[in-house]
């Protein structure tokens, strides 16, 4: 597993390098064939220096997608309500990075919520808009002129439009992640998840008694804001996101009040045959209807500001 | 300078096999998820032997995931486990043969870690591999749900 470099491995390893840059030039159409060989490299080198490299470990945090959320709100028995919906007509208003990466995700929310409610004609503007701000951000190829088609083709067949959705919500976070433009990425997830909430807070028209189960999903939100703070944290040099993290900062002092305690140890039972694993935990979430009345305006006014 | 030289090189391999991970995750990791829905999140990234990477995602009560981890054939196995907010062990693919798709179901909701670790091959080498690994949640589409 160990060994020193040599000169001679350098030197081929250099060529490596530079040839592989070269085909990686050239050979854009053979990708698709060769996917998995192209992307297994093999480095020689110093053991030390290994050791440094693997010490430092490797954290994701898996925000709820847009997609998910809105299967939340509508498995949580909610209705769909298109005025709720950030209005097509204010995609001519986002100009600055910021809102157009915000409203990518608010945007791709909302895509979510209409196709999941078969309101496909809303879909499918939704999706054009998504595609004008995806351009305007030079996200290459996230969402084409075939997916829009591919799109309009499939409006009666709801499972491929879902997946049409979550490929280029997927495609358009990869090429930012992968384009050294991690803040525009996680400023279009943040936007994606305060538009969830936005919506599931304001479908339960403002009582916390009329849908317990959208009440819940909102509650345990708690634990997904966690997540947020955590991906803003991390880009806070960049002017942008340092703002959006002080207005979450905010949001996350209400959901403080909202209490979650797990009333029982987790424990796990797993069925090899059917390779099934069951989390089995007692959680008790506690939210008064003072605070969120508190939330639900919170949420509402960093929204609106989101999409002004 | 040797190890600059080194740092740099690890480097660009890895930018340059990174750039083509989501390529991967296309083609190779998302067929993991079968009939599952993919959440659209990207979790993609180039690992090498020994390295550990760890994800944070809430688990919802009442909904059934599927966590489909896919890797370039030629790294070795990849150990996951899936470890609650206070690292208990919940899930643990040793003792499931290192199969890498697997379905979770919580009665409530939780903030769970999923925990990756590529093997090192065994016996001695003067290189290390590195290549894509993906990790992709599916949710149960509504059809299949049970009430």
């Amino acid at each position: 597993m160990r060994s020193v470099m040599t000169k001679t491995t350098v030197y081929l390893l250099t060529f490596a390098l530079v040839g592989v840059l070269f085909s990686s030039c050239n050979s854009s159409q053979k990708k698709q064939k060769s996917e998995e060989q192209d992307i297994v490299e093999s480095v020689s080198v110093d053991g030390k220096l290994v050791d440094d490299f693997k010490k430092s470990k490797l954290i994701f945090y898996s925000l709820p997608s847009p997609l998910e959320t809105a299967m939340l709100i509508k498995r949580a028995g909610a209705t769909y309500n298109e005025d709720l919906l950030n209005p097509l007509s204010n995609i001519d208003n986002y100009s600055t990075n910021r809102q157009m990466a915000l409203n990518l995700g608010i945007y791709s929310a909302d895509l979510s919520y209409t196709s999941l409610f078969d309101q496909t004609q809303s879909s499918i503007k939704y999706m054009a808009n998504a595609k004008r701000l995806a351009d305007a951000l030079g996200i290459m190829d996230a969402i084409d002129e075939e997916t829009l088609r591919k799109l309009e083709e499939n409006i009666d067949n709801r499972d491929v439009m879902l997946d049409i959705i979550s490929e280029t919500f997927m495609s358009s976070n990869a090429y930012l992640t992968e384009n050294d433009r991690p803040a525009i990425a996680v400023m279009v997830l943040v936007g994606g998840w305060v538009e969830g909430l936005y919506l599931a807070t304001r479908l339960t028209n403002g009582s916390v008694d009329n849908n317990k189960r959208l009440i819940d999903r909102i509650v345990y939100q708690k634990l997904s804001l966690y997540t947020v703070i955590n991906l803003l944290d991390e880009y806070k040099s960049n002017e942008d996101i340092s703002y959006i993290l002080s207005r979450i900062t905010e949001l996350n002092e209400i959901f403080e009040e909202v209490e979650i305690n797990n009333t029982s140890k987790i424990e796990a039972e797993t069925n090899a045959e059917t390779r099934v694993t069951t989390i089995k935990a007692e959680s008790e979430a506690v939210i008064s209807p003072v605070v969120f009345d508190k939330l639900m305006k919170k949420v509402a006014e960093i929204r609106t500001e989101f999409v002004s | 300078m040797r190890h600059l030289f080194l740092v740099t090189l690890l480097f660009v391999f890895s930018a340059f096999a990174s750039a083509q991970c989501i390529n991967f995750a296309k083609n190779v990791g998302k067929e993991q998820l079968g009939d599952y829905i993919h959440d659209g999140n990207y979790n993609g990234a180039v690992l090498e032997e020994g390295e550990k990477a760890e994800l944070y995602k809430t688990f919802f009560s009442g909904e059934s995931y599927r966590v489909a981890i896919s890797k370039v054939k030629q790294l070795p196995d990849i150990h996951f486990r899936i470890l609650d907010k206070a690292g208990n062990v919940l899930f643990d693919n040793v003792d499931y043969d290192y199969r890498l798709v697997w379905d979770f179901k919580v009665e409530s909701t939780q903030m769970l870690i999923v925990e990756l670790t590529v093997l090192d091959r065994e016996g001695e080498y003067g290189d290390i591999l590195s290549g894509c690994v993906a990790v992709m949640f599916g949710l149960e589409p509504d059809k299949k749900k049970k009430r």
